[in-house]
């Protein structure tokens, strides 16, 4: 699967950075089995996957702060321990020292790297300068903000001018404004020639890489540029707005295409009424070496059969306002759904085709694995609550600590039924707004309602309708798996007879079955999510909580938890949900989005992108550093960022500006291959909205 | 050399940002001067003595007179109970029966048998008040004149105490603290400021780039040897204020001393927090091996002699023994460098040991599998 890699052979001569057959074991853990890439001098070159896949390992190796435990290693034509000097390394903590100041760690570090006197003073004063730092030159580390921090951790990596970069996860939990900032200098740094290997767990930042390597349980699954990995896929995304999601959502899983054998159990064991199959199958696995499955003969299914051809439905995602349907082929895509819903009698309001997104080369790669969870209904018991009533609801809602007002007058109204997704960096108030509303923390201001309760939210009535998953694990890690179950449904009060049930079907969904008996804390922190997932559904609560449930997750096993939550929703339940991954929104019916304390925006997704003035554009050019760098001048520099080869301008007026700017790019003797209009990113939108409102 | 200055610098900034660790180093030692200065006593005052007298002659009144006279006891009433009540209720620590016939045998010459009853629970205290009741019962036969003042012994010994003739017990246990305190808070510190690098992933840059271990530690050891140098200063000057304490002699043996314990505590606190996982495990291996090692294996408050055999072989390579006899020796006795040259040698040793160990276990400055 490994794409545009070249020979090994010429690799160690050029490029930055060679790796071959790279393998990494702790004890028994096997944490890389043999990796291969190379890097190109200049190359901004993302490393992608989720927690534990063996990113933070691949880093320390290539850092030279770990051996490996075979494998060849070479960084500018020797091992990474001798090439340190020429190294700059970004940890996920940025390793900054909290009780120092900017100037001092700035110091520190170039005194690491034996640059000082005149020469680190001229280096640290353009470089802060660079990052608008430079006036809070004194300001401890600790009193930074998320963003600032990382532009910090970035300029102590860059003083002592290195060659390669290392950046392992610099982004986590910051905010997308930035963010964005942060990739838009790691361009231009990578335009002056410094090689730069960045992980990410945020698919959307991939998209800013020239190459990218999908890494999954120590195994480079595919590399390419993102282009690539999307042909390679061979599917057309298909995006699907109808009067009833659910409704089309069954419909059009009848007739998707099914020939894996893996899942045939799912698909005919599965509960007719639900969405059971629309899943579990995967499309069928292009061959090695970068095959392209795209139309390939599929044999006949149950579902084609319905249809009377062979299907083009590969996949279908459920998100809050609308549906992904995966299709081998646009135009035949388009006519089958069409088809399927005018049979069924479902209003289709909006259909279009797009390209597909990461995400989907990321399932469907490890879906050919068999990595899919399985995918069981909830044993549910009571009857949830109606649908449309109010569940929670604030309004001027705040919390001070000390001095500092985490929360500034928040108002959310959330109904039975309904999942509200609240967005934000680490420390927008996120965590403290859920801990107010399930009464874990006294509000400093303003007013709850809670299931029809406006006061005593903690009473035991209250609380045994609620279920919180918190953002730190809550179980107990030396207990098993299964002693933790019970001893959460002795908590919630499960009755004793339903118990077994319902510890089953988490272990089940989990996909732990057979292994209840090991330690907690022996799982890796995904299992760990899922099991604390289910530990606090298992008393079907009417009103639940999740802070940041799918942090750490794979996107996979992400996948799985948001079609958990949405069977909750679907039965009544309330759903409040945190998370920082905007992409995640998607799957909210209603989100908002907190900076500092502060809702800035809300509504449904679509809803948010469509309200956004103007219009993003995409341009190529041959000279996208140079065009970038022009353009920032002319333009409001958030307007303006680098994806990988492209540019991303977003123009409140196209239809004018467009003109101007090439007439502009032209006289600057910059050439444009192409712009295209495209649709809005819920980041895109939250920049947008942030950067403007900031503007006024 | 340069890369060591700039690690210590950056040590000693980030040491005076965080108020609790000036409050370790500065606060907890003098709470640990006052608490240990004034507490500790070994004296045995105040001991609460019943005297059940059945006689109540002139004489058995004059000996009760004698007994409490010494300040050593305090009267403590028997009001009705039995003596062996009394020392089960643990309202007194002794009890004295004095015989209806007291008066009567020692007119007549008759040896009597006064009953004294200690409690023995505290065997320390319980030796200190028989000896102390055998002599002034000794005192009052010769006082009173029942027995020849000149008698017995042909020797007859002249008794002075030689370095603390005022027998003042602050300075014994005053210098003493000194150690306890010298070595326990700079290694603490020391081996915080290594560990917390390690928690908060500050390591891996100095791990990414070219700094050897030995300038790593070199940095951060005179960073906190400079603190400790602080802290003796500090320590020490409140204590001769309020303990009274005096230089006997010359002072270049504490001062010289003073250094080199500190070198040998922070490479101690280096040493552990080169193999600690955490603050807590940092904080508890220093603090429980300090005060342990310091106040029980140093001559602190136990004699080193009365240490039973392989034990007494760990109190030799403790540095707070040698540190222990320079205070001793500056404070007390006074002889300088002819009695304590051995000192500063043993202490430079044994700090060099641990700061090599230490060395040893980040020699690669690489992650551990």
């Amino acid at each position: 699967m490994v794409l545009s890699q070249p020979p090994a052979a010429i690799a160690a001569q050029t490029s930055a950075i060679a790796v071959r057959s790279l393998r990494k074991r702790y004890g028994a853990v096997e944490a890389l089995k043999g990796i291969d890439f190379a890097v190109q001098p200049g190359e901004i070159f993302g490393l992608i996957g989720p927690d534990g896949a063996g990113k933070t390992t691949t880093f320390q190796i290539l850092a030279g702060v770990m051996e490996s435990t075979s494998g060849e290693v070479n960084v500018l034509g020797t091992a990474p321990r001798n090439a340190r000097l020429d190294l700059g390394y970004v940890t996920q903590k940025f390793s900054l020292y909290a009780d120092l100041s900017i100037e001092e760690n700035m110091r520190y570090s170039a005194g690491l790297r034996q640059v000082e006197g005149a020469e680190f003073e001229s280096r640290a004063r353009s470089l802060l300068q660079r990052v608008d730092l430079d006036r809070f030159r004194d300001r401890l580390a600790g009193q930074l903000s998320g963003g600032m921090k990382q532009k910090l951790a970035l300029c102590c990596a860059l003083v002592a001018r290195p060659q390669v970069l290392l950046l392992d996860e610099p982004t986590t939990g910051v905010d997308p404004v930035s963010r964005r900032e942060f990739w838009d200098l790691l361009a231009a740094v990578a335009a002056e020639g410094v090689t730069v290997v960045a992980a990410t767990p945020y698919l959307d930042e991939a998209e800013r890489c020239h190459r990218i390597a999908l890494i999954y349980a120590g195994e480079i699954q595919q590399i390419g540029t993102v282009q690539e990995l999307r042909d390679n896929l061979g599917l057309r995304r298909m995006e699907v707005r109808a009067e009833s999601l659910d409704e089309a959502e069954r419909a059009l899983s009848q007739v998707q295409g099914t020939e894996s054998p893996l899942f045939k159990g799912a698909a005919t064991a599965g509960d007719p009424s639900d969405s059971i199959a629309s899943e579990a199958i995967p499309p069928a696995p292009p061959g090695k070496g970068g095959g392209l499955n795209r139309g390939t003969e599929r044999p006949l299914s149950k579902g084609a059969a319905t249809a009377g051809d062979a299907s083009a439905i590969v996949d279908i995602q459920t998100f809050g306002d609308r549906l992904d349907v995966m299709v081998t082929d646009a135009e035949r895509g388009d006519q089958q759904i069409r088809a399927v819903l005018a049979q069924h009698d479902i209003a289709l309001k909006d259909l279009r085709q797009d390209e597909p997104t990461l995400e989907n080369v990321f399932v469907n790669q490890l879906r050919q694995q068999g990595l899919d969870p399985a995918y069981l209904e909830f044993p549910a018991y009571r009857s949830g609550k109606e649908k449309g009533g109010r569940a929670i609801d604030t309004h001027r809602l705040q919390k001070t600590f000390g001095s500092f007002q985490a929360v500034k007058g928040v108002d959310i109204t959330v109904r039975y039924g309904e999942i509200y997704g609240l967005l934000g960096a680490n420390g927008a108030g996120k965590t403290t707004t859920i801990k107010m509303l399930c009464g874990l923390l006294p509000a400093s201001g303003g007013e709850i309602e809670l299931a029809g309760q406006t006061s005593d939210l903690n009473r035991s009535e209250v609380r045994s309708r609620i279920g919180y998953m918190s953002q730190k694990f809550t179980l107990y890690d030396d207990l098993t798996i299964l002693q933790n179950l019970e001893f959460y449904c002795g908590v919630y009060g499960v009755p004793k007879k339903l118990r077994r049930e319902k510890i089953d079907w988490v272990l089940e969904t989990c996909g732990l079955a057979g292994r209840e008996n090991l330690t907690t804390g022996s799982l890796p922190g995904g299992w760990k999510q899922r099991v604390s997932f289910g530990a606090s559904v298992m008393h079907e609560p009417d009103i639940l909580f999740l802070d940041e449930p799918t942090s750490g997750v794979d996107p996979l096993a992400r996948r799985q938890f948001w079609r958990l939550i949405r069977d909750f929703a679907r039965r009544g339940t309330a759903i409040l949900v945190t998370t920082h991954y905007l992409e995640e929104a998607e799957n909210c019916n209603t989100m908002a989005f907190m900076v500092a304390g502060v809702i800035v925006a809300q509504g449904s997704p679509s809803g948010i992108k469509t309200s956004q003035p103007g219009q993003l554009i995409e341009l190529v050019s041959g000279q996208t550093q140079a065009a970038s760098d022009f353009l920032k001048e002319r333009l409001e520099p958030w307007r303006v960022a680098i994806f990988g080869d492209r540019l991303h301008l977003v123009l409140d007026h196209p239809e004018r500006e467009l003109d101007e700017i090439h007439r502009w790019l032209a006289e600057a003797d910059i050439e444009v291959q192409s712009a295209r209009p495209i649709p809005f990113s819920l980041e895109d939108a939250f920049i947008g909205i942030v950067q403007r409102a900031e503007g006024a | 050399m340069k890369r060591v200055f700039s690690q210590c610098l950056k040590e000693l900034n980030q040491f005076r940002r965080d108020r609790l660790t000036v409050a370790l180093a500065f606060v907890l030692p003098l709470a640990v001067l006052l608490i240990y200065g004034f507490a500790i006593r070994l004296e045995a005052k105040n001991i609460p003595l019943a005297v059940q007298d059945f006689d109540n002659s002139f004489l058995s009144r004059t000996y009760v007179e004698r007994l409490f006279a010494t300040q050593q006891f305090v009267p403590t009433p028997l009001e009705g109970t039995t003596p062996t009540a009394a020392l089960d209720r643990g309202d007194a620590k002794a009890t004295v029966v004095i015989p209806p016939d007291f008066e009567r045998r020692i007119k007549s010459h008759k040896p009597v048998t006064v009953q004294a009853l200690i409690d023995g629970t505290d065997v320390n205290n319980a030796r200190v008040i028989q000896n102390s009741l055998r002599a002034t019962t000794q005192f009052f036969l010769r006082s009173s004149g029942l027995v020849p003042a000149q008698a017995a012994s042909p020797i007859q010994p002249h008794l002075r105490i030689w370095f603390n003739p005022g027998r003042r017990e602050a300075l014994y246990i005053v210098p003493g603290i000194f150690g306890v305190i010298l070595w326990v808070f700079p290694s603490m510190l020391a081996s915080i400021a290594l560990v917390r690098e390690k928690e908060q992933g500050t390591i891996v840059q100095v791990y990414a780039s070219d700094l050897s271990a030995v300038e790593w530690l070199l940095g951060k050891e005179l960073a906190y040897v400079i603190v400790g140098l602080g802290e003796a200063l500090v320590v020490m000057l409140v204590a001769t204020l309020l303990f009274n304490l005096r230089f006997r002699g010359d002072p270049t043996t504490l001062i010289v001393g003073t250094v080199i314990y500190l070198g040998a505590a922070v490479a101690f606190g280096l040493l552990v927090g080169a193999r600690a996982g955490n603050q807590t495990g940092a904080v508890q291996g220093t603090a429980i091996a300090g005060f342990l090692t310091a106040l029980l294996l140093s001559g602190f408050i136990y004699r080193i002699e009365n240490i039973p055999f392989p034990l007494s072989l760990v109190s030799n390579i403790i540095p707070a023994r040698y540190f222990i006899d320079i205070t001793r020796d500056a404070f007390v006795r006074g002889t300088g460098w002819i009695g304590v040259w051995y000192a500063p040698l043993a202490i430079a040793l044994i700090g060099g040991f641990f700061f090599r160990v230490a060395t040893r276990v980040l020699h690669r400055m690489q992650f551990k599998d």
